[in-house]
């Protein structure tokens, strides 16, 4: 291991690699060191996909009926979400993916129908296929997507009939601004809002937006149209094939709402085409000035830190804005801008109390399975829904209780001194009483079996178990990119020493020290706070 | 317009005077003791009152909550929502005989907008029963307002003299100013400020705001803190208990870890609640155990509504032990935001809700509390009355539930709007331009609560701007 400190100590780059990824590895910081931070990341771009989660669902034979009904069951989307995190070389990919899920946000919770765990993984293989593509196509592909279009109810979104007083549903409309795109008050490029002469935010759209913009996202259908029909005794119509979970929905164009649109300055002419109508409303959001810092700073604060200086925001706006090609909506230089700022890889300034986010509790979960190579013998990989807060983690992949993910970027916890200062901390929108113990709990019973099928394997650390400090420090290092103090290491220490373990000690007594540390470690507020 | 309004400065002076007394606690000194004790006093009481939010997330849709039974109602809500001939459900609207069995009859005779007369979703057979024997009352058409608006007051676009609330239709926006007055990120609610007020009355004062559903600001005050309880009760920290993996000195190592200060204030802040959790778990089961009720409050096992309002019923049923007063809770139901799939969806939510509000109300009188204990429902918004297709669109005004034995119940109270989508009580495809603003409903309960009507200005500032604070549902 190299010096504690410095842009090449072992620390700070798995400090950089905990950012981009779930977890790391002495072999990904030797890559690391090899590459530099932006060749590595670059090498990552361009690493192949691992197995989707549309095809490991094949692999499982899960699109066979069976007579359990498994064809309305969302059980193995939790299953596939997790085994999508949990494994493949290109953590990368998924790590950055499931950072797009919290902004653009589908949830299983409201998928019914035929094959949900499909369509879930049509949704997060699209975010995969997209998240180092362009923003632009990124945002066309979640509007036209199957799962997208059940959750935000643009799927069967109908035209006005002045007949019944029926109106085009405003759901997607007013989302895809609210929360996809341009956000609710404009921005300065450095992601503060602007505010007019009284002093007031100044609103990006209003009511009137909404209900214009609601007709462009008419006229959308499933698209069944490469499916075929298995028809089973114990029931009395067909199944569809899972072809209509993945790529786009149909367009229909007999359903489409030929109004004229007017939304934010932008005239979409009376009888355009559906997908000339489309694209002229997401080009506009697209370009829109806030789109660059309202995405740069949600990304920054699900990777880095929940409040990343105006100047920060900025910098991976402008980059956002033109990547140095002249290409707007670049993702992969967005991600490196945010990944290799100055701001991100700055040693941790003691004095800045503010410094980093709390790890949210599926990644800590997602990091200690990496960490420790989980694997499924049975291959079913049966993780559940884990969104219980009081036995649980409080939180599941794909699983936020509505649109507006399992915490918003701006949550104040109320009565603390984050809230007296004006800053945010996102995710302790899911930390409270219930949630902190359930945590400790839960990963005190996951580090120690498992959880369902899935095992760990600490045969790496089996080495070192008679030796406590080597193994605190390698813990320290490899979960927390060795931010748990000196004085806590310590404390431990007397903890794991209590119970003395030789190099001759029976397996048992290695493997409880081992469990034994984990918890200590990740049971740690110093851990939990990524810095 | 004059516009009556508690200046901020007052406000934030009294808000702040709370929070110091809190602080300080006995050893106050005595001037801060006499502010407080005039402010506070109002709650200092000897007997107890609770009051319960039921928050309804996802903005419930009013017309099939309270649908027209009157025929010349019902009719045009029929129109509106595409029923089928023979008044048979169709669309997303009920079937007339479907709501036989729900009808709203007053206690006392009442004449509402064009003659309405209203029954409930089929399924909320016992909150009907509970409206019908005087137990419940109803509050029509209330949502968040900044003063009294006409429709042309609306449209003006003169906000400073006639300001909306921000970002109506906004989901989370609008469940905060439900709770909270203020758009996402206020930090604030109006449960939690009754909770300020009553700190001082109770024995654990940590109990004061208490949610069983997640984090709410709604139970968050300037000095009172909200705790998290599940609906099981509080979660022990196993390991922290006793043993890590048999070790029982890695337990108390772990205690430390995970309870020890730091310089850094997310760290810091996170090992508070963990404190908190610690601090209070014993004392919260130790008070739970012997609270057993005879309610059933979850047939099917899947109401988590009903569950939450249990672990509500059990710690109402343990206040002597802990000392409590005042109590003001949060518990909510979420999937109420149905754009699409309203016939399919809102028939279970409705069941849940009246399955839990009905044996809630069951448990206060198995408690002897009945009259002490309020609860009332709020949403992010009602919805459109127009269709989308097969569900409806975000809203503002909804009529709401007062539950429990101090309500005056069995009456309409606010404005019934007309069944239409074009009538001036809205804003278009019958959104609803409240009639009764939420700081209205807020004040009526409040009043009830022990709060005098000087403190009740100073915890709703636009409260001055309404003629009539208190909306008449408490007696």
């Amino acid at each position: 291991m190299r010096a504690e400190t410095g842009a090449d100590s072992d620390a700070e780059i798995v400090r950089f690699l905990l950012q981009a990824q779930f977890s790391a590895t002495a072999d990904d910081v030797a890559a690391v060191r090899d590459l530099g931070k932006v060749g590595w990341l670059l090498g990552q771009f361009n690493a192949a996909p691992s197995q989707s989660g549309s095809a490991w669902l094949n692999e499982r034979q899960l699109f066979v009926p069976t007579k359990d009904g498994n064809y309305f069951n969302p059980t193995m989307g939790d299953w596939m979400a997790w085994r999508q995190v949990m494994t493949g070389a290109d953590q990368v990919r998924k790590r950055l993916s499931l950072a797009l899920s919290e902004m653009f946000v589908v949830s299983l919770d409201a998928i019914d129908g035929f094959w949900p765990p499909y369509v879930l993984a049509g949704y997060w293989d699209m975010l995969n296929a997209n998240v180092f593509g362009n923003f632009r196509t990124l945002l066309e592909e979640v509007t036209l997507n199957p799962a997208l279009g059940l959750y935000l109810n643009t799927r069967g979104n109908l035209p006005e009939d002045p007949a019944t007083g029926r109106q085009p549903d405003e759901n997607y409309a007013r989302e895809v601004m609210q929360l996809f795109s341009i956000g609710l008050y404009e921005l300065r490029p450095d992601g503060t809002p602007r505010v007019d002469a009284a002093g007031r935010k100044i609103e990006t759209y209003g009511q009137g937006d909404i209900t214009n913009l609601a007709h462009v996202f008419t006229g959308y259908e499933w698209d069944y149209s490469k499916c075929l029909y298995a028809h089973v005794p114990w029931l009395g119509y067909g199944i569809p094939t899972t072809e209509f979970t993945r790529g786009h929905m149909a367009y229909n164009i007999l359903h489409h709402s030929t109004a004229k649109v007017t939304f934010l300055g932008t005239t979409i002419p009376a009888g355009a085409d559906g997908r000339q109508a489309l694209k002229i409303a997401l080009d506009t959001l697209f370009i829109h000035p806030n789109t660059g810092p309202f995405f740069a700073r949600q990304m920054i604060q699900r990777l880095v830190t929940s409040n990343p200086s105006p100047a920060y925001v900025e910098r991976v706006a402008r980059v956002f804005a033109d990547n140095g090609s002249s290409t707007r909506g670049d993702l992969k230089a967005v991600w490196v801008a945010i990944l290799t700022d100055p701001e991100a890889r700055a040693p941790v300034d003691p004095g800045n109390a503010y410094a980093g986010k709390v790890r949210e509790p599926m990644i800590r979960f997602t990091q200690w399975a990496r960490t420790f190579k989980v694997r499924s013998d049975t291959g079913a990989w049966a993780i559940g829904n884990l969104s219980g807060g009081d036995w649980a983690l409080g939180q599941s992949p794909l699983r936020s209780p509505s649109v507006f993910n399992f915490f918003r970027p701006g949550y104040v916890p109320p009565h603390t001194q984050i809230a007296e200062a004006g800053k945010v901390a996102p995710e302790f929108q899911i930390h409270n009483e219930s949630t902190t113990a359930s945590y400790i709990n839960f990963m005190s019973g996951a580090i120690k079996d498992g959880h369902a099928d899935v095992k760990p394997d600490y045969a790496e650390l089996m080495p070192m178990a008679h030796d406590s400090g080597a193994l605190l420090e390698w813990l320290n290092l490899y979960l927390s990119a060795s931010q748990v103090s000196p004085k806590s290491i310590e404390l431990m220490r007397t903890a794991l020493d209590a119970t003395p373990v030789t190099e001759t000690s029976p397996d048992a007594d290695k493997l409880k020290r081992i469990h034994t540390a984990i918890l200590l470690v990740m049971a740690s507020p110093e851990y939990i706070v990524q810095k | 317009m004059h516009i009556n309004r508690i200046d901020d400065f007052n406000r934030r002076a009294f808000l702040k005077r709370c929070a110091a007394l809190s602080a300080v606690g006995a050893a106050a000194p005595l001037a801060m003791n006499l502010a407080a004790a005039g402010e506070a006093a109002a709650v200092t009481a000897t007997d107890y009152k609770a009051l319960v939010c039921v928050f309804l997330y996802g903005g419930n849709d009013y017309a099939n909550t309270f649908v027209p039974y009157d025929l010349k109602n019902y009719d045009r809500y029929a129109r509106i929502r595409g029923g089928a001939s023979g008044r048979k459900r169709g669309g997303i609207a009920l079937g007339y005989d479907e709501l036989a069995a729900t009808v709203l009859t007053p206690v006392a005779a009442q004449t509402l907008t064009d003659d309405l007369q209203y029954a409930l979703a089929p399924e909320l057979k016992d909150v009907a029963g509970l409206f019908n024997a005087g137990h419940a009352a109803a509050l029509l058409n209330v949502g968040p307002l900044l003063t009294p608006l006409t429709l042309r007051q609306y449209k003006t676009p003169d906000r400073a003299k006639y300001p909306l609330p921000p970002k109506l239709f906004s989901h989370n926006d609008q469940q905060s100013v439900w709770q909270a007055d203020g758009s996402e990120g206020a930090t604030i609610g109006w449960g939690g400020r009754l909770g300020d007020l009553a700190l001082s009355s109770n024995g654990t004062s940590a109990l004061t705001c208490v949610s069983a559903s997640g984090n709410a600001v709604y139970v968050s005050g300037a000095s009172a803190l909200q705790y998290e309880i599940s609906a099981n009760g509080a979660i022990p920290i196993w390991p922290a208990k006793g043993a890590v993996y048999g070790s029982h000195e890695a337990s108390q190592v772990l205690k430390t870890l995970i309870t020890q200060p730091s310089s850094n204030v997310l760290e810091a802040e996170f090992v508070r609640v963990t404190q908190r959790s610690m601090d209070l778990e014993t004392v919260v089961n130790g008070a739970l155990k012997p609270v057993e009720l005879k309610t059933a409050f979850d047939a099917g096992g899947k109401n988590s509504l009903a569950q939450q309002l249990r672990v509500v019923a059990r710690l109402i049923g343990a206040r002597d032990t802990l000392g409590m007063k005042r109590q003001v809770f949060f518990v909510s139901l979420g999937g109420f935001d149905n754009h699409s799939g309203l016939m399919t969806n809102h028939p279970g939510l409705m069941a849940h809700l009246n399955e839990a509000l009905a044996a809630f109300y069951q448990a206060t009188v198995e408690l002897g509390v009945a009259d002490k204990v309020t609860a009332f429902t709020a949403s992010d918004f009602g919805r459109t009355l127009t269709s989308n297709g097969d569900g409806s669109d975000h809203g503002w005004g909804g009529h709401h539930f007062i539950v429990g034995g101090a309500v005056k119940g069995g009456q309409f109270y606010g404005t019934a709007p007309k069944v239409s989508v074009d009538s001036d009580d809205q804003v278009g495809q019958g959104r609803l331009l409240p009639s009764t603003a939420v700081d209205q409903m807020s004040a009526t309960l409040m009043k009830w609560f022990g709060v005098p009507a000087s403190d009740q200005a100073m915890v709703l500032p636009n409260l001055g701007r309404f003629a009539t604070p208190d909306v008449g549902f408490m007696g």
